[in-house]
């Protein structure tokens, strides 16, 4: 194989595994701060891609006002989702069950909903940008370009929110010690809220920016929940910059195995080594004990 | 003992957790500016009366009332706008964040925003080593180490009350010490603290008067010289 | 700890008995024999399932696999070697069982509940996509037909029983059976020491461990035999319906219908899951034409079974006939 040929499947690899990075992230930012699994989190990327669809082929309105829109959008379920369930079960007994099974619950009435509601068409929206980027010998539509920009930009903007402004504080003091957190004056059922919106909002801009290559359909959010999974086992489960650093590198590990076998059995290889993983380093990858 | 309002009063306070119930009707009450000590072997509810105190554990039945307002039941971030914080048990540092960070959040709330930077300076004029390790990663820090940063963020809000949960627990007399001399200090400004502890007579070196719990009711109240003499803590306690 | 059954509860379950017994006399209706069958297959799925999750604390995610293996296995091994499916039955339920002890034993490490569900849940899937690749042996989403079915057999005083698929009312009795059989094993094992290191593992880690309990064995041991059990809930359905997919024998679906089943019954309790499965599985049918609404109805059930009933519909029972206070 062709030195040009191998770099492209890397470069498409880092692609695709930006979008199980900010899927992943998702997950990782609700389980940090509030120690919920939340397996409803594909029906976000599957409604974000609803909303993308309606917003530019409905609507008509152009890409770069539609995505912005339909992330809003999904912020605003996801926190109404953790209002109306999560709040009223994280203060009972059991919550790790009844949280698990609530949003297990959720995840299908979501997606039967949208059955219902969308039809079983799978719907697509056009290209946002048009045609190749030529790199010598490499070629990339200039979408996955922009697909990989999006995700780069959203992921030094997290970064920077946790990192440097009251929220992100807000946040990362909440998920290392919830009790600390309060006594300093932290909302952490504000903190809370905000958390799951983000996750939504994380989840609907990955579906956005696939929207035109991978189908919008009611079950779209089940290879995404388990794509989280395999993103946050491998960088460590409540850790953002470790799911980060997972998708891209199951991305990757994705694109040069394919190579190697064929792509039916891609998902058997990752969620072995999701096991395996849990197996011997539960903790992750890139996390500490 | 003035009789002025107190600054704080617990009022006939019983807490359940679940089906157990570890307070019952107890009372005790601060006044401004003083060093309240509530004692008790473990298992007495001593930690679980400072937890209600701040609203971190829910109150079956009974008042709270902090200056007159009563703050039964209200979740424990309002608290710090209302002039009280806390010192949890082991510190309870954000253990992934810096000193600085640890530090700052404690003047996280809006209320007590304004004058972070002039606090800053006071607080590390008490305890040198947050200006001295600002950066470092709190969760390496030595327990000793962490209490003072876990003091210092409290304080940042400059409260008029402070609760300390086991503040010497796990720590080395020499640290002890220190931390007794800072409780000293600050309740110097002005600032009343409620602390809780095993060792009597350890208690007793800073603290105007006390409560004695045991298994979850209050057994003994006074001042420092009334209870260090009276039978019940020489029972209980000194082995006499 | 598992009171010996009250008077009331043996007369329940007495009363219960009966009317099962007596059900296909009031009403041969293949129809309804073909719901009480699946209701049944479902019942000893939940029940088996519940006795890891409910009894055991062990909150898992992925039992459908279980199911498919004992369904997938019983099938091709009857199919491809000519065995009797009376026998392939216990072979599929070994298969299974064998699969519940290779990810038994890595669970069981695992203390944090969420990593258990992905663990789970993950698994399940990896049997899924095996099923429905390996398509040279299983005929993958085409589906595997013409499965074969029990053979006939000759009883004392009823004479020659056949189990061709007009014979729903033998499906009928030999699938109580097999739940009598089910409950009993799991009955036994709740009253043994066992059982009762069980429940007290499930309401308190920490005070087992020190009774001197090998938890980790033990636990194994019932999630081995859970996979069993299902496994040859699994293999009765293959060889009922004589026809089998991935997505109907080792679908998601399936686990969900399961949840929802012991979440309403009850969970942690012996008739929760019977009940439940029983109630949801007549429902179902009785409402045919919204079957659109079908999965939607099961995950709302869940969400608001687990919000407003968490201990399920035989809780509701014990309102109206309150049992005597134990010590």
């Amino acid at each position: 194989m062709n030195l040009a040929i191998f770099l492209e499947q890397i470069l498409n690899g880092l692609i695709s595994g930006s979008m199980y990075a900010l899927i992943g992230s998702g997950i990782a930012l609700v389980y940090g701060t509030m120690r919920v699994l939340n397996l409803a989190h594909g029906e976000f990327y599957m409604l974000g891609g609803y909303f993308t669809f309606y917003l530019i082929v409905q609507f008509g309105l152009p890409f770069w006002a539609a995505i912005p829109l339909a992330v809003a959008l999904a912020f605003l379920l996801g926190v109404l989702i953790q209002k109306l369930t999560i709040e009223y079960l994280i203060v009972r007994d059991n919550w790790v069950f009844t949280t698990i099974a609530a949003t297990l619950g959720l995840s299908i009435v979501l997606q039967n909903a949208a059955l219902l509601i969308f039809g079983e068409r799978f719907n697509s929206v056009p290209y946002y940008v048009s045609g190749v980027m030529v790199l010598g010998d490499i070629r990339l539509p200039w979408q996955r370009v922009l697909i990989f920009v999006v995700a780069l930009v959203t992921i030094a903007f997290m970064t920077w929110l946790l990192k440097y402004t009251r929220i992100g504080w807000s946040i990362r003091a909440t998920s290392q010690d919830r009790d600390a957190a309060e006594v300093v004056g932290i909302p952490v059922r504000r903190v809370y809220m905000i958390c799951f919106g983000l996750a939504a909002a994380l989840g609907a801009l990955a579906a956005a920016m696939l929207a035109p290559i991978n189908a919008i359909n009611p079950w779209a959010g089940i290879p995404i929940l388990l794509k989280g999974f395999v993103v946050v086992i491998l960088g460590g489960l409540g850790s953002f910059p470790g799911a980060i650093a997972g998708g891209l590198l199951l991305g990757v590990v994705e694109a040069v195995g394919v190579q190697l076998t064929s792509s039916e059995w891609r998902d058997v290889i990752s969620f072995t080594l999701m096991i395996a993983v849990i197996w011997w380093r539960p903790w992750g990858l890139f996390g500490k004990k | 003992m003035a009789t002025e309002t107190p600054l704080i009063e617990v009022r006939n306070v019983d807490v359940v957790y679940g089906n157990y119930q570890v307070l019952w009707d107890v009372s005790m009450e601060t006044q401004a500016g003083q060093i309240t000590a509530v004692l008790g072997p473990n298992g007495s509810g001593k930690s679980t009366i400072l937890k209600a105190i701040m609203g971190l554990t829910p109150v079956r039945a009974g008042k709270i009332i902090l200056d007159g307002e009563d703050i039964t039941n209200r979740p424990a971030h309002e608290m710090v706008a209302r002039g009280m914080t806390m010192v949890l048990e082991r510190r309870r540092l954000f253990t992934g964040m810096t000193v600085y960070e640890n530090v700052m959040l404690g003047a996280y709330h809006p209320s007590v925003q304004k004058h972070a930077r002039d606090r800053l300076e006071w607080v590390e004029s008490l305890f040198p080593i947050i200006a001295e390790r600002r950066d470092q990663i709190a969760g390496k820090m030595s327990g000793g180490e962490q209490q003072m940063v876990a003091i210092a963020r409290a304080l940042m809000s400059k409260p008029r009350l402070l609760l300390m949960d086991e503040p010497y627990l796990g720590l080395t007399p020499r640290i002890v010490q220190q931390i007794a001399d800072i409780i000293r200090k600050v309740n110097g400004e002005g600032i009343a603290v409620i602390f809780n502890e095993q060792n009597v007579k350890l208690s007793f070196g800073i603290s105007n008067h006390g409560y004695l719990l045991e298994s979850g009711r209050v057994m003994l109240s006074g001042t420092g010289e009334e209870m260090m003499n009276s039978d019940v803590i020489r029972r209980v306690y000194l082995g006499e | 700890m598992f009171k010996p059954f009250t008077l009331q509860a043996r007369l329940g379950m007495a009363g219960a008995l009966l009317a099962m017994l007596l059900l296909p006399a009031v009403t041969a209706d293949p129809y309804v024999m073909h719901v009480m069958v699946l209701a049944m297959i479902f019942g000893i799925f939940a029940s088996a399932w519940n006795l890891v999750t409910g009894f055991a604390g062990l909150k898992t995610f992925g039992h459908h696999a279980f199911f498919g293996l004992g369904a997938y296995g019983s099938a091709l091994l009857a199919m491809h070697l000519g065995l009797s499916p009376w026998l392939t039955i216990w072979l599929g339920g070994l298969i299974a069982a064998a699969a519940g002890l290779l990810i038994g034993t890595p669970i069981l490490r695992i203390r944090s509940m969420p990593h258990v569900a992905i663990v789970t849940l993950g698994f399940a899937e990896i049997v899924r996509i095996c099923v429905a690749n390996l398509s040279g042996l299983t005929r993958g989403e085409m589906g595997l037909w013409g499965i074969p079915q029990f053979e006939g057999l000759t009883l004392p005083y009823f004479g020659k029983v056949s189990f061709t698929p007009a014979d729903k009312v033998s499906f009928y009795y030999l699938a109580l059976a097999l739940t009598v059989l089910m409950l009993f094993v799991i009955v036994r094992l709740m009253r043994s020491k066992t059982g009762l290191a069980m429940l007290a593992m499930r309401d308190g880690e920490d005070a087992a461990e020190s009774l001197g309990v090998n938890l980790t064995r033990m636990k194994l041991m019932v999630f081995g035999l859970s996979a069993f059990i299902v496994g040859i809930a699994g293999a009765f359905y293959a060889h009922y319906l004589s026809i089998l997919t991935p997505a109907s024998a080792v679908g998601v679906d399936l686990m969900i219908s399961i949840i929802a089943m012991v979440l309403v019954g009850g969970l942690g309790t012996i008739s929760g899951p019977l009940v439940g499965a029983v109630v949801l599985t007549v429902l179902i049918e009785a409402m045919r034409d919204l079957e659109n609404y079908r999965l939607l109805g099961y995950g709302a059930l869940i969400v608001v079974i687990v919000m407003f009933l968490p201990k399920g519909l035989v809780t509701l029972r014990d309102r109206f006939f309150p049992r005597p206070q134990e010590t």
